[in-house]
């Protein structure tokens, strides 16, 4: 149901927007397709940006940061109509309450925040996208306008817990088969592990369009690659210890940190630059980041990248 | 102070205490006068009627004026009214217009730096910038250090330098000859307009009370600002201090003063004016009819902090602690200036005297 709004725009009130569709992904995680209908959160002219987040929630339970997994289509002036969409995993409070959502549910935001991908700095270079688990989800829209990039080619190296977690299978299936992304995965548990067997049913025909699935940690799939340092750029999102590897790895084979970026997750409270809870170092991940260059975070204490 | 052009000695003029006092009293008609009330260095900031309420020798509060009347410890930021599906937030600002009076200069230099973080990023909070608007401020520079204070080391005083970002400063220098109020000395004041909401207030200033200000004057004041830079005890190699601290982030001084002395009390996050990290939490009313968004100081020595799904990034005393000191002592490249105005409160009510001068210091040796 839409009713009357009063407040005034302010970076406090966030937008409403009805959930449009729903789509399972893995045990404990569910993209929601969301459409805003009215809000006055001050964000006509924001271009939503892959790598950028939203602060998702309900009145009553609270927000959490949740990065894009499909952008708003439109251009400058950010559509009430523009659907978008956002991969979420149960994690807590308002994850939690989230699970329970179904279409035509009404839901809040506020947003875009942050400072995404420097997808420019790929231009003509070879791009290399490395995730572990949910953190493919930010790197989505990224994957989906490389064709448009000018790359010079692109590789995604994507690691997740079982075969039955990895999300995003059916798009894995078409960028393999679009050709602009080559694609290698990983699981930490072989297909077939006894504990995992029931997740791991209805894989065939996955593991059919996509390969073969290899067995072991993601820098199993990136000590062999060939890198050009100089005309590579990295993108990684994973767990901060997974990103400290991929990062070290990718190191080691002569990239500087200036070329690698990573995806930091903090605990974020207001996501406007306010509430100080996701300082690293000097920067405020919220607006600083959560992007930030392997070269901006080395040295500060309470990172492990 | 010597050097000041014609046009800027305008604004100044030197007021016996007497007709400051009735001017002041005469801006209670428009603003809700505050002063520091109680002597020492635990004086605090409440609302006055009388000029004789306030104690314009105080040293120090523990609650600092600017983070105390422009950043509420807890402040509704939305309600959300369950049934109407209708957000609201605001009026800004709730209240009425006020006079800060008697703010020392690191305190200006600590709402200086406030209005960096809720005004000048991305996004412009509006309950800040609302009484931000409606507070008028009347600095006055310091006449005596506190063993704890080190201002000196980051600029932010004993005299205030900032030119802007405040209405009016007050310096004490000296008494009226022969002169008795109340069984004391008629104390005379330096007055500075500075901004231009002061300057507007020219015309009801009483200016024909005074004296024009002389050479003479400045050099005085020149004179007191160099013995009082003299008394100052705390000394602290600010420029070294950057490269030490990142550079040796698990050094014992930092570690062995957090295991055996710190007990995460975050009164040093407390009484400091720059702090400004809150919480955000969302409460229903028993009768589910409204939900409201709270904010709520917060402070980086709490566990739960820099806690995650899957992680705490500051799950260790010394980390926490270490947070606060870097972010006091380093992180320039957040605001473009240190966090600390030197004003040297987390070391006077920290339970176990933490001292975040010697911390550094132990670090750079
Ligand atoms: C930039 C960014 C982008 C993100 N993108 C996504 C995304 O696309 N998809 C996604 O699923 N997630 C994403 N996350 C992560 C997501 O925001 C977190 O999982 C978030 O914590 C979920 O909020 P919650 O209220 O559900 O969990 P919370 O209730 O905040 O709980 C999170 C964790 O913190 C613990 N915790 C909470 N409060 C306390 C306390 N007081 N004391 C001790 N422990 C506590 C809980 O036990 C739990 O482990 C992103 C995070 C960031 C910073
Ligand atoms: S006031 Fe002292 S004991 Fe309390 S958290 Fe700060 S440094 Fe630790
Ligand atoms: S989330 Fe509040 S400052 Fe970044």
């Amino acid at each position: 149901m839409i009713t009357r709004e009063t407040a005034k725009k302010s970076l406090h009130v966030p937008v409403r927007a009805v959930i449009k569709g729903v789509k399972d992904e893995a045990p404990g995680v569910r993209t929601l397709l969301l459409e805003p209908v009215e809000g006055q959160f001050p964000r006509a002219g924001r271009v939503s940006r892959p790598g950028q987040f939203n602060m998702l929630g309900y009145p009553g339970v609270g927000e959490a940061p949740i990065s894009y997994s499909m952008l708003p289509p439109g251009k400058t002036d950010a559509k009430a109509e523009e659907l978008f969409g956002h991969t979420i995993r149960r994690a807590g409070r308002v994850t939690g309450y989230l699970e329970k959502f179904k279409e035509e549910d009404e839901i809040f935001f506020r947003g875009p925040f942050g400072r995404g991908w420097p997808v420019e700095e790929a231009r003509g270079k070879h791009l290399l996208l490395i995730t572990g688990g949910l953190g493919l989800a930010p790197l989505k829209p990224v994957i989906e306008m490389a064709p448009s990039l000018g790359l010079a080619g692109a590789t995604l190296l994507h690691g997740a817990r079982t075969a039955g977690d990895i999300i995003f299978k059916a798009e894995l299936a078409r960028w393999k088969t679009g050709g602009a992304v080559e694609i290698g995965l990983t699981v930490d548990n072989p297909p077939g592990n006894f504990f995992k067997k029931r997740q791991d049913r209805g894989l065939e025909g996955f593991e059919k369009a996509i390969g073969e699935i290899r067995t072991g940690l993601i820098t199993e799939l990136i000590r062999p690659l060939q890198i050009d340092p100089a005309k590579t750029v990295a993108f990684i999102c994973g767990p901060e210890i997974m990103m400290r590897f991929a990062s070290r790895d990718l190191m080691m084979k002569g990239m500087g940190g200036a070329g690698i970026y990573v995806s930091m997750e903090r605990r974020m409270r207001c996501g406007t630059g306010h509430c100080g809870h996701c300082q690293i170092g000097p920067w405020f991940t919220c607006k600083d980041g959560p992007v930030f260059s392997c070269a901006q975070l080395r040295g500060l204490p309470d990172v492990i990248i | 102070m010597t050097g000041v052009n014609a046009s800027q000695r305008n604004y100044r003029v030197i007021l016996p205490e007497n007709a400051l006092a009735r001017w002041l009293e005469w801006l209670g008609g428009f603003y809700t006068l505050t002063g520091p009330v109680g002597g020492g260095v635990a004086a605090r900031f409440t609302e006055i009627s009388k000029f004789e309420q306030m104690d314009l020798d105080y040293q120090s509060t523990m609650l600092p004026p600017g983070k105390k009347y422009l950043f509420e410890p807890v402040e509704e930021v939305l309600s959300f009214d369950v049934s109407e599906g209708v957000f609201s937030s605001g009026p800004y600002p709730p209240g009425r217009k006020r006079a800060l009076i008697g703010v020392h200069p690191c305190d200006v230099n600590a709402i200086l730096y406030l209005d960096m973080v809720f005004l000048s990023g991305p996004y412009a909070d509006p309950f800040y910038r609302a009484r931000r608007e409606n507070t008028f401020i009347i600095a006055l520079n310091c006449k005596s250090v506190t063993g704890l204070c080190f201002c000196h080391l980051v600029g932010a005083g004993p005299y205030l330098k900032a030119v802007s970002g405040y209405d009016i400063l007050l310096t004490e220098i000296g008494e009226e000859e022969g002169a008795e109020r109340r069984g004391g000395k008629n104390r005379k004041f330096m007055v500075e307009l500075v901004s231009e909401k002061a300057r507007e207030l020219c015309d009801v200033f009483p200016f024909s009370m005074g004296e024009q200000p002389e050479e003479k004057d400045f050099e005085k004041m020149s004179r007191m600002e160099a013995a009082l830079l003299k008394s100052f005890r705390k000394n602290l190699d600010m420029e070294g201090v950057q490269s030490a601290l990142l550079s040796r982030p698990d050094h014992h001084a930092l570690k062995e003063t957090a295991d055996s002395r710190c007990l995460s009390c975050s009164n040093c996050v407390m009484v400091c004016p720059t702090c400004f990290c809150h919480d955000v939490m969302d409460k229903t009313d028993v009768s589910l009819s409204r939900s409201r968004r709270v904010r709520r100081w917060d402070a980086c020595q709490d566990i739960s902090f820099a806690q995650v799904h899957g992680g705490n990034f500051r799950a260790q005393r010394h980390a926490r602690l270490r947070q606060f000191v870097y972010h006091k002592l380093d992180y320039e490249e957040q605001f473009g200036r240190k966090g600390t105005v030197g004003c040297g409160r987390c070391i006077r009510w920290c339970p176990t005297g933490i001292d975040l001068t010697e911390i550094a210091r132990a670090m750079m040796e």
